[in-house]
Formats: C-alpha cells, structure tokens, sequence
C-alpha cells in the first residue's frame, strides 16, 4: 500500500460516495500516467451518466477513444434509450465475445450494470464474477443481494475485505449486505454511513444509505430529515 | 527521570526543599548558600556569610527559617524573611557536614568532624547535648521523624543509632538549658540524655550516609565502599537486611523516597542508582558524564527529588504523574492503578471498568502514557514505555461495564505511540522505519504507510487522519490519500488538543501553546514561563488551559488572562459551562467551579456580542484598572465607560469615547481647570458650542468665551461680555469686546477713559465720529495728532454674521447599543390571546347558517400518514430455505464454467408464507392474496378507496439502497420491531405505514371536527377510519377490542354525519328533516355531540311547530345536565312551550319511545323485531332491500356477506391455532 500517491484516490472516492459534481470539478489531475487517464475519463464521463447527462456522453465519445471508454459510452446509449435496447445488448454481446476486448475491465463491469438492469443477473455473473477490480466485486455483491443470496454476497465481500478492508468500495459493499441480512447488521451498516459523513463531505448517497438504515432501526423522524437533506443537496443522483 | 530543574553553580554539598514553597536551598563548596525557586527557575536569594565551604543546609518546617553548617565550623541559623543570619552556634572543632531541624522541638542536629554529634536549642542558643562515642568523622547525622532517635554515619565504618529520649524528658522547660549547661561537659563522656542504641557495623568503609524511613523501622545506608546498605530494627535490636550492590565508586548519599517503596542513592561515580526497596534490585541508573554526585534531597510531600553534584544541582521526578485518560462525549476514561476507570461528567460518578495488566516494576515509568477510546467500538489502547514503547489494546465487554471484575486478555504490540484513527482502525508508530501501521481490532496489520516526515509520535487528528510530530514541527497527513493536509513548524509539542468540533486544535509543547485550524493554520502563539499542563476547549471555543500554578484562558484571538491560581498540578479533562473537570496527580477527578465572566465578557466583545456583554455590565462586578486597560487597548472605552466610578477615569474615558455628557457630567465632580479645559477642547472639536461656552465660563476664560461668541456671532453675549469685562475693570477686555462688536463709540469711549487720547481720537475722526473728534481734538489741545495722510482709512467692523448658531449640526449616529442600555426597558407583556372556537351551537341560528361543504370531497383521498409500529412478532424464525449449494469456480478468468445461483426468496414472500393479515399481504405486494383475505374476512368487495391505502403500505414497507453508480437501486424489505439484539438474517414482519394510535388521532379529530361543525371535514375522518382499519395490525388481543370498538364509534359517526348533511340538502322537506334531526339524536355520540344533536333536532322540530316532539328532545338535552347554560335555558323554555300545547303540527316516522336502529341506506327506523341485514364490516345495519348492495357506510363491504371476521393481529391467529 505504501508507495507512490494514489492521483485518482480522491476522484475515485467522490464518484464511489456520489459527489459527482465533485468528480468532475477535481477530474483536472496533472502528470497521470495514459492509464490513469483512461480511468480518470471513465470516471468524469460515468458521473455525467449518474447525472443524466447521456447525450454528453454519446456525443463526446468517438469511435476512436479507448475500449473503457466506448464501454461507457455503451453504457450511456442503453440508459438514454430505454425503447431500444435490444441494439445496445447486441452489440455489447458481440463486444463482450471479441477475444481481443471481451475482457476488458470496465467492459464487463458495464456489461455487469447493463445485464443487471435487464435483471440478467446470470449474464451479469458471467461477466463480472470473475472480479478484477474492487468496482466488480463491489457489482458481485450487489447482484448477490438482489438474488436474495446474502451467502454469496457474504463471500464476495471476504473477497474485497481480502484485498483492501479499508477501501471505500470495500465498506459500501459491507454496508449494503448488513442491510440486507438485517437484524442487529443494520446497526454496523449505520456507522460505516456515520463514518463518512465524518470523513467525507455529505452526499445524497451517504444521506440514503444513512436515511435507509434509520428507516430499517425504526427510526423515521431521523430518516425523513437525512432525505429532505438529501433533497435540499440535489447532487441529482438518480434513483436514490 | 524527567528533569524538572537545573542550575549550574560550584560543588553542591547541600540541598533542602521547602515543605509550602515550590523553593529549594542549594549550598555551595564556594560558600554561598542559594534559594532557588524551582518552578520558575529564578534565583530568589543567596546567602554568603559561610568562610570556605556550607555542606549541611536545612528548611524548618513551619518557620520561616533555615540553618547551615560549613567548614567554619560555624552553625548559622537564618531568617530568609528578612533575609539575614540571626545568629550563629559555636562550638564543634572541625567541619560541619550536616545540620537538620527537628520537627517539633526548637532543636538543630549537627555532624562534625570533631567526632561528636551535637544537639542544639535554637531558641536559646545553646548546645543541649553533645553526642560523642563515634571515632572518626562523623558524615550525617539526622532526627527520626517520629520517634526520639538519631542515626549517624561515621568513617569508622559504622552507623549507630541514638536514644534521646531522656534528652525530651529533660529539657521540658526550657529554663532548664541554661541549668544543664554547666553541668554538661561534667557528664561529656558517658552523658545519659543520648545513649547509642544500636551501632550497625557491616560496611567494610567509612559511611557518608545514613538515614530512617519515613514511616517503617528501616534505614539505608550508603558507604565508600561503594554498597547501599538496608537495615532493619525493632525495640531491641537492629539488624541487616541486604546490600544494594552496583555503584562502582563512593556512595555519596542514599534516601528513601518519600511516596514509593524506592531508594535512591547517589554516588561518585557520576551516577544516581533507583531500587525497589521489596525486591531489593535495581530499577534504574541516570548518569553525567563529568559531574560526581553529593547529595541527594527528598521532598518531604511531592514526588519530586533533587540532586547535589560538582557544577550544580538537578531537580527531578522520577515518574510521570499525569495519568493517561481520553475523553469521549460525557464520559472519561483514565487509568489509573491497575485499571481502567470511568468517569461520567454530567452525573460526576466513577466506576471502575476493566482491570489492565501492570507491567513488573523491573524499571521506572511504565505506567499507562497516553489512552485513546473508541465508543462505538468500545475499545481502549494504551500505551506505555515498556519495552521501550509498546500498546496494549482492551475491548471493553458490554456487561462487564461498571463491575471491572474479571481479567481481559489484553493484545499488545510493539510501537512508540498507537492511537484509533476510526471507529475499528488503529494506528501504531514504527519509530524504526518511520512509518505507521494500520491495525484492526484484532491486532491484525490492514494497512502500512509511510510517513512524510521523520516522526517521534502521532496524535489523533480526525477519523483517517494523523498528527505527525517532529523534533520541530507538526504535520496533519490523510492515511488513506497519502497526502499532507497540514503543516507548521512549532516548538517540541507534548499534547495535542481537540476542540469538539474539530475545527480547531492546540498544540501544548513545554512552555507555549499554538491554536491552530483543523489544518494547522495557525491562529496564535501563547507563551508561559511556567510549564503548561493541560488544556481543554469550551462550547464557545475559549481554550482553557493550566499551567503549574494557574488555570487561564485563551481567546480565538490570542488573549489570554489567569481565570485562578492552584495550589497543586491539574490535569484539565473537559470544560462545561463554568465547571472545569479535571484529574490530579493521584488520579482523583476533580471539579473546579471558575468565574468565566472576564472571558466570557471578552469573548463577547470580540464576537460584537454586544447584548452578552451589556447584561454582564450589569449583573456582575467587572471592575479593576486591568479590565479598564483592556477595554481601552482593545477600542472599547464607551464600555470601560459603564465600569468606572472613579470621576478622573470617567471622565477620561468619555473624552475618548466621544461621550460629551458623560465628561460634562464628571467635569462637574471633578470641577478642576484642567478638566474644563479639555472638555471645551474636546466639545469645541465635536462643535458642540453650548458645551464649550459652558466650559469656558466655568473656568472663567473671557476671552476665549469672547472669541467664541465671535465666531458663533452671538452678539448679544459678546455685548454681555463686555459689560462684564467694564465691571471687571479689564480694559483689554472691554477693548476687544468692543472691538468685536464694531461698537466704535465705544472703543473711543474705552480709549478715552484709558487715558488714550490721541488713540481715541484718531479712532473717532477714521470712522467719522466728528463730534467726538472735535471734543477730544478740544481736550488734547495742541497735541492733536495727526491723521496718516495718503492712506484710504477703512471701517474696521466685523462682518455680520450669516446666523447666529449654536451647536453644529452633527451628523446623525445609530444609538450605540451600550446608549441608554442601562434603562433596561422592559417590554409589554402580550396579551394572550384567547383561542376562541366557534362552538357548535352556540345560539340557534348558527347551525343553520353552516354552509354544507361539497360532498363529493368528502370521499376523497383518505390520509396518509407515516406510522412507526412497534411490536414484536413471534412465530418461530423460519431460516431461509436450503438452497442446493452449486459449488463456485473461481479462476480462470472468467470463464463459462461459472455457474451463478438460483436466486434467493424475498423477503416479501417469507411475509406472505408467515401471515394471514391482510395488511402484511399488501406489504409484501401481494395485492390479490390481500384482497381475498378482506373479502374473505370482512366481505369487502370494493377496493377502490383502499387503492391508494395499498399502496402507500407496499412502498412503505420497502427502502431502496442506492448502491454502485449507474447499477439499479437494491430494494430492501423493511422490518418492524428492530432490536439492537436482533440476529441478523432473521426475518421480522414487514413494517406498516398504518398504526393503531394514528387512528386514535384520526378520531380525536373527526370529534374536534364534529365539536367544530365541519361536518364534511368529520365526515371524511371517520370514513378514512374505516378504510383503515382492515389495514391495521395490532399486538395485543385488547388492542384487537379495540379495534372493534373504534370500527362501532366510526360507523355511528359516519350514519349520523351523512344524515345531517343529507338533512341540509333537502330544505323544502321539513318533514323529513325534522326526521333526520331525530334519528341523529339516535346515534351513538359522545355526550356533547349527543346534546348538540339534540338541540339541533328540538330547533327544528320546535320552528316546524312539532312541539311534542321538540319537548322531547328538550327533555332528553336536560336529562344530560348541559354544561352550558344557554342550551339548558333554551330547552326549558322548549319545553314550557311544549306543555303548554302538547301536539304536532304534522306527522313524523319517529317514534321515540319505541327502541330502532337507523337503515344506513335508507333512513328509515328498523324497530326492534322488524327484519334487517347488516354489513359484515362495519356493522351497520339495513332493510332486507339492501342485501347485497355495497355497505353505505363504510362503502367497502357488501351488505350480508359472510364473513369470517376481523383478524388484525398476530394474537388472534395464535389463538385460532390453538
């Protein structure tokens, strides 16, 4: 872990936590390795897909940027057109079957997120249970708990804790699948949400996650005010 | 050993502490015996009388006294007060090594190399008895501290003890001395008043030092032959005990400390040796590197020890005395002894909490060092030096909280500082590698990070954060970025300090304290002589901080001031309000009630809270010349103003303030020429003329008074001026004046009483006064001078003025706050408002004027309204179904032998399968199994006004978790009945937006409604009830009643609203409204509703003439004891006219002596025995005709369904099982 500054900590955690507008704002990193760059642009085009902006996407995305990036681009098209997505699954299936690019990383998370969207979640497995980076475990364990298999998602999660116990996925992950057993988890699941609200600058999705527990400890008063204030912040994440 | 003090000076042979004083006497080979204060480190006296060297110095313990023995052999006993010798004891013949006083007796013990030891009585100056029988130099020589004994060392190798019992017996009087005298030398050898007790032989060389343990039968010895020695007596003998070996040349000194089971001694061999005076081995060695040591002293009541060698002295501690402890909210934690404690401020009670292991005392100092909490995981870390820096980590047991009992195994580690950076993450401290590690609770390693600086301890700085400190400097680094969020160079910092909101932090180091943000930007620098202790912050982010002797303050902009002094060191856990909590040095917590109003005041100040600080002006006493300073300095002095009673201040403070009337008014007091003067200074600066004018007559100045009239052009008090000055005789003055006013005759006549006659008659020929001229050109004769030729004389008269003003116009000032703010105006109280509701019935038109609200709104939108329902649920936990376990292939990439799992069952479907509630059916979204349940239970057959009921309860019962950007929400089942304690995976039943006691509201208002006369407002209340109801689960089987009986309430309601609203529509059928008025009466309403009811019903009937019938109901409105008196008089009256005429104008279907119910559809009676059908719901009842028909009432159920019943609860199927 020790080593070289991490550029894309900071940008990587605003987009994990919600702060899209964050993410984007700060995205202007100096001396970033073409690598890093890459996984800077997904980052900034993938928040402008949590903030609705699809077209930007679409437009901004030539047919000759990276693989990640028509990834995303992907992405954007099946979530602006939601009348035809039959196009979009054909060629992500055909993407996805190319030996050259079929396992790329951020591919097959977007094939994951499309697949799971479709409530695919077989096809979404087969492309992300293999994981690869914390954001496809992170996927695995949600896929998992949308099955109803916390077993599973259980497992996933050592898997990440295996990797890095201290990272932002790593303990969003464990949040969701405390809420999802339930019981006296929803407690643990409340202060990794406290947590960073501590750490990290308020945002609609740790506002919902906290909101989400509260409502689950039977603590409503407490949730609807963390919602108006999730509301009041309008980060426009969607569907939270 | 933690060095408290140092001097650099000549050979110390001797050293005293003060037993009160922080002060410590030091002599000198050079002579000189010096007073130290030790906490300050100033130099206080020195005494230079001794010819040649002062071994033995010693403090009496009350008097303001010390004595001092040299190589004069001279014994000097000296006032530090007056700072001079008083007098002087002769009488040994060789050097004196040491000198002591006795604790109670006015007695001096002295060693000398003459061989003897003398006893000296120092308030009569005499040498009381001379202890000889020692054969060679005698080292030391001191008093038990209790009992009558002397112990000495000799270089003969021996240390012996002395009886001086008869010696007390003997000189009860102090006449006696001078009578002993005489007689003392005859018995010189041989002398019975001191007689050896015990003469301790073992060391192999001459001893330097011996001396008794405070409070056991011990002694220690320390000789040249380079061994500590232990000695043990009873009454009738002493013996050895053991030898303390490893000092490798002559032991200088040795003493027992005055608070641990520890020797010190001290050697030439440059060294200071600490043992365990049980174990009898070695704890710890301090070397110098050239210095041989001399001396040694023990304070007599602190832990704190002082040491005599060739370039000085060294005052010091042996072990820190601050105990370890964190603060976390309200509660405190410390260690202290062998456990951990707790301390909770707001009920200031402690409990012991966990026991911590206590390293062996194989070395000093290893006692807890720092203390860091984690609430939420309820852990402690503490780290101590053992081991050269290591950590132990403590996971409080919920249960054991409070009884301490029980050992904990404790994990430990290895690293100079460890404290939590989050709630379940430590960080330790690797000196070695300058890097810290990131441990979970299980001690396990998570994380390793290098750190930016060269780093000798971290402190807490935020959850992710550390506070790196250096040899000069302190960073702020972000663990997980990797990043220096902060940096400042500072002074060698000791303590960190947090303010509670973590925005900003002190830094204590040993004599200054930094404030700086949360990213160490600094704020400002304090300085202390005096090291600093502790700090702590208060609500209003004052910094309250100690020092050795003071508690102070420290303002956000650097001021700082004494709040109180200290009598002992305090160890500040947490400010509130005007209560400072803290430890002490024997871990005792303490609270200590300080006068904050001097900062607090302040503070306000700063913050321009000026309406604080008006209402500290007047409630407390401020005053005091620093305050007054303060105020000035800082540009307040309208507010130094309100303080000051002294006139001269006052007065000065007001010219500075620019308050006019308040200088004008302590001018007046003072009422001195200097005073008025500068007020007319300063009133003539501000144009304020009246008040110059007024300064100028009191000091009697005419002639600014003049010019100043001048200037404002008021003639008229110039005129007045000058008549004054005619009376004074001033000539000047009348000169001037006149001058002033152009008055020209009169300056002629002035010149010509002054005797000027050629003046004035020059004047008077200039400005054309011919006659005057030729007069005095007649009176001067011959000397008639003559007028300047070729000159154009012109008038000299003043301007006139524009107008004649008196003050300037000043600007217009907003009333400062602190103006007028003494008349503490007190504001009208207002008049409350009587909450006055329309009553119903008030007088009799009013219930006809009610307008009849719309009646289609009536069914619409039922509420919604969150609910919270408790409860628990007890069937037995069915586990989640066994899945066949399809084994996970892991590896290859991602290949197609990846086989995902067979999708789990909801938990809306666990609902489903576990209950036959209707509601936990619409919970789970199961709307057709729900709808049968109803319409199986209840015969409901109408679902359209419980649509959006079901709705609200399916979402209600489910969240949804945002989780992975883009990927779709997670919905999550909410349970209810949460537990803290709950297992996880267990599955609760579904939680309810619907509960019983929001039903109850709902009643409260429909009844308030009805009170109201809203009836389309009640209406739809009760209806809404209704709808509710067969979404409602309830626990207990009482709670089922009532439920029932809520179902009843709401149904009578509901007929007799829609009966009254049905009676408003139909206005040209009085008949039948006097029938529907009457019905009504029949429903069952709570007694006021009922009497409203009544009295609606006997005006109707009484203004359609059917006065038989409007008497009944007057009749039965008295029968209930109307409260308000205006329905009771109206129903007598009603009455009286009913029996007057006992008829009806025209014929009613209402028979009230006859018992009915009301048809909920029709309207019509049902006598009892007639035939009719009821609603399996609610329970209303119909003519045969409606069989079939939806229930009017409640409009969900079908009128003679069958129906199994009512089932809202859990209970109630438990009881159907069995």
């Amino acid at each position: 872990m020790a080593g070289s500054p991490d550029h894309l900590f900071n940008l990587r955690n605003n987009f994990y936590l919600g702060s899209y507008q964050a993410a984007i704002n700060n995205s202007d990193l100096p001396n970033l390795s073409p690598d890093d760059a890459v996984e800077r642009d997904c980052l900034v085009y993938r928040s402008y897909i949590a903030f609705g902006s699809y077209q930007l996407v679409i437009n901004e995305i030539d047919s000759s940027a990276a693989t990640p990036l028509q990834a995303v681009k992907l992405l954007a098209l099946y979530l602006s057109n939601p009348h035809d997505k039959e196009s979009t699954i054909s060629s992500l299936k055909e993407w996805l079957a190319d030996p050259a690019i079929g396992n790329n990383l951020i591919l097959r998370l977007i094939a994951g997120i499309i697949f799971t969207h479709e409530e695919d979640y077989n096809e979404a497995l087969k492309h992300t249970n293999a994981g690869g980076t914390m954001e496809l475990h992170a996927l695995n364990v949600q896929i998992f708990i949308k099955m109803h298999r916390s077993d599973y998602a259980e497992r996933q999660l050592r898997v990440m804790q295996q990797i890095d116990e201290d990272h932002t996925l790593t303990q969003l992950a464990n949040a969701w699948l405390n809420l999802a057993v339930g019981g006296s988890k929803i407690q643990e699941a409340y202060l990794i949400f406290q947590d960073f609200s501590e750490k990290y600058p308020m945002t609609g999705l740790i506002l919902n996650g906290k909101a989400v527990c509260c409502m689950h400890m039977g603590n409503f008063d407490e949730a609807e005010t963390l919602l108006l204030e999730a509301l009041n912040k309008d980060t426009g994440c969607k569907g939270s | 050993m933690l060095t408290k003090f140092e001097t650099k000076s000549n050979r110390v042979k001797g050293l005293s502490f003060h037993t009160k004083r922080p002060w410590i006497l030091a002599s000198l080979h050079s002579g000189v015996i010096q007073l130290w204060d030790y906490r300050m480190g100033t130099l206080i006296d020195r005494f230079d009388e001794h010819d040649g060297p002062v071994r033995g110095v010693h403090f009496h313990m009350s008097q303001p006294l010390f004595v001092s023995g040299g190589d004069d052999y001279k014994i000097k006993v000296w006032n530090y007060k007056l700072h001079r010798c008083l007098f002087t004891l002769l009488g040994h013949l060789d050097y004196i090594r040491t000198v002591q006083f006795h604790h109670e007796h006015p007695w001096i013990v002295s060693a000398s190399d003459d061989q003897t030891i003398r006893i000296w009585n120092w308030q009569s100056r005499t040498c009381i008895s001379v202890l000889t029988g020692h054969n060679h130099y005698v080292m030391c020589a001191s008093f038990h501290p209790k009992e009558d004994l002397v112990v000495s060392a000799s270089l003969d190798q021996t240390v012996r003890v002395w009886d001086i019992g008869s010696l007390k017996k003997k000189t009860a009087s102090p006449a006696d001395d001078i009578l002993r005298l005489s007689h003392m030398n005859t018995d010189l050898f041989g002398g019975a008043d001191a007689v050896v007790k015990y003469v301790l032989e073992g060391h192999d060389r001459g001893v330097n030092w011996a001396t008794f343990h405070p409070t056991l039968p011990l002694i220690v010895s320390g000789a040249d032959d380079r061994q500590v020695k232990l000695w043990r007596m009873n009454d009738t003998k002493a013996w050895e005990v053991d030898t303390l070996r490893g000092h490798v040349n002559n032991v200088s000194c040795v003493m027992f400390h005055a608070k641990q089971d520890i020797i010190v001694s001290n050697s030439e061999d440059k060294s200071i040796r600490v043992w365990d005076v049980t174990k009898r081995t070695g704890l710890q060695t301090f070397r110098r590197e050239h210095d041989r040591f001399w001396i040694l002293a023990v304070h007599p009541e602190m832990n704190i020890l002082a040491a005599g060698h060739d370039s000085g002295m060294i005052v010091f501690k042996l072990e820190r005395e601050r105990p370890a402890f964190a603060v976390s909210g309200d509660s405190l934690f410390y260690a202290k002894d062998r456990f951990i404690r707790n301390f909770d401020f707001p009920t200031q009670r402690e409990a012991q909490v966990i026991p911590i292991r206590r390293p062996g005392s194989t070395s000093l100092n290893q006692s807890p060092r720092t203390l860091s909490y984690s609430p939420t995981e309820n852990a402690v870390l503490i780290c101590s030096d053992v081991d050269g820096g290591s950590y132990e980590l403590y996971v409080i047991p919920k249960d054991s909280f409070g009884r301490g009992d029980g050992s904990l195994e404790a994990r430990k580690g290895v690293g100079s500082s460890a404290i939590f950076v989050a709630r379940n993450r430590f960080a330790v401290l690797d000196k070695g590698n300058n890097q810290v590690l990131v441990k979970n609770l299980k001690n396990e390693v998570v994380k390793k990070s290098g750190l930016p600086v060269p780093t000798d301890a971290i402190f807490y700085a935020g959850t992710g954060s550390l506070l790196c400190r250096s040899e000069d400097r302190v960073v702020i680094f972000d663990l997980q970025q990797w990043l220096v969020l902060g940096d400042l160079q500072t002074p060698f910092v000791k303590y960190v300090v947090w303010s509670n909101d973590m925005e900003s932090v002190a830094l204590l180091s040993k004599h200054s304290i930094i404030i700086t943000n949360k990213k160490l930007v600094h704020k400002c620098t304090l300085h202390e002589t005096i090291r600093v202790k502790s700090g702590a912050w208060d609500e209003n982010g004052v910094f309250i901080y100690t020092t050795l002797n003071h508690i102070k303050y420290c303002l956000p902009n650097g001021d700082s001031g004494i709040i109180r002094t200290l009598e002992i060191p305090i160890y500040i856990t947490k400010v509130s309000g005007h209560t400072i909590f803290c430890l002490d040095r024997d871990g005792k917590n303490k609270s200590v009630v300080i006068d904050a109003t001097e900062y607090i005041f302040k503070l306000s100040l700063l913050r321009k809270r000026y309406d604080h600080v008006m209402n500290m002006i007047r409630n407390s006493q401020l005053c005091g010349e620093a305050m007054i300073a303060y105020l000035q300095q800082k540009g307040f002095p309208e507010v130094a103003l309100h303080f000051v009673k002294d006139e001269k201040t006052r007065f000065n403070l007001a010219l500075e303030s620019g308050n006019i009337q308040i200088a004008v008014a302590s001018a007046k007091e003072i009422d001195d020429k200097d005073h008025w003067y500068r007020l007319g200074v300063e009133a003539l600066r501000q144009g304020n003329a009246a008040i110059v004018e007024y300064a100028y007559q009191r000091t009697k100045n005419f002639e600014r008074l003049s010019f100043l009239y001048l200037i404002n052009g008021n003639l008229e008090k110039l005129s007045k001026m000058l008549k004054i000055a005619e009376v004074k005789n001033d000539v000047m003055g009348q000169f001037h004046n006149a001058l002033y006013l152009g008055d020209i005759q009169e300056r002629v006549k002035i010149l010509e009483n002054a005797g000027h006659l050629p003046l004035a008659y020059i004047t008077a020929s200039v400005h054309g006064l011919q006659d005057v001229a030729e007069r005095l050109a007649a009176e001067l004769g011959d000397d008639v001078p003559p007028l300047p030729v070729d000159k154009n004389p012109s008038l000299l008269i003043p301007p006139t003025p524009v107008m004649c003003g008196g003050d300037w116009p000043l600007l217009r000032v907003m009333k400062g706050i602190f103006d007028g703010g003494f008349d503490g105006g007190r504001g009208a109280v207002d008049e409350e408002e009587e909450g006055a509701e329309g009553d119903w019935g008030e007088d009799l038109d009013v219930v006809d004027g009610l307008r009849i609200g719309d009646v289609s709104a009536i069914l619409e939108d039922g509420e919604v309204a969150e609910e919270n329902e408790e409860g628990g649920w007890d069937l037995e936990d069915l586990e989640l179904p066994a899945e066949v376990e399809t084994p996970k292939v892991s590896g290859n990439g991602r290949s197609s032998i990846f086989v995902a799992p067979t999708p789990g069952m909801p938990v809306s479907q666990i609902w489903i399968q576990r209950s036959s509630l209707a509601a936990e059916h619409v919970a789970a979204g199961n709307f057709d199994t729900a709808m049968c349940l109803l319409s199986r239970q209840l015969g409901i057959r109408n679902f359209a006004p419980l649509k959006s009921m079901f709705l609200d309860l399916y979402t209600g019962s489910h969240s949804y978790l945002h989780a992975l950007t883009s990927a779709p929400v997670v919905p999550l089942a909410v349970e209810r009945g949460w537990s803290e304690s709950a297992a996880p995976n267990v599955r609760c039943p579904p939680a309810l937006v619907f509960n019983f006691s929001q039903l109850d509201d709902k009643l409260k208002a429909g009844y308030k409604a009805t009170t109201a006369g809203k009836f389309t407002e009640a209406l739809r209340l009760f209806l809404s009830i209704l709808h509710t109801v067969p979404l409602i689960v309830v626990e207990s089987g009482k709670e089922v009643d009532e439920v029932k009986e809520l179902i009843i309430i709401a149904k009578e309601y509901v007929l007799g609203l829609q009966m009254e609203l049905k009676r408003r529509e139909m206005k040209d059928n009085p008949v039948r409204q006097q029938e529907l008025a009457a019905y009504f009466t029949h429903c069952n309403l709570q007694l006021p509703h009922l009497r409203l009811a009544l009295l609606n019903a006997m005006t109707i009937c009484y203004k359609a003439k059917n006065l038989a019938t409007a008497g009944n109901f007057a009749r039965r409105l008295l029968e209930t004891n109307p409260t308000n008196e205006n329905q009771a008089k109206t129903a007598r009256q009603v009455l009286q006219a009913a029996e007057r005429k006992m008829t009806d104008a025209s014929q009613l279907n209402y028979d009230f002596r006859n018992p009915f119910v009301t048809c909920e559809a029709t309207y019509v009676p049902i006598y009892r025995g007639q035939k009719d059908v009821s609603c399996p719901y609610c329970t209303a009842r119909f003519v045969p005709s409606q069989d079939g028909q939806l229930c009017a009432v409640c409009d969900i159920a079908v009128v003679g369904a069958d129906a199994s019943g009512l089932l809202c609860s859990p209970s109630q199927i438990r009881n159907q099982i069995r």
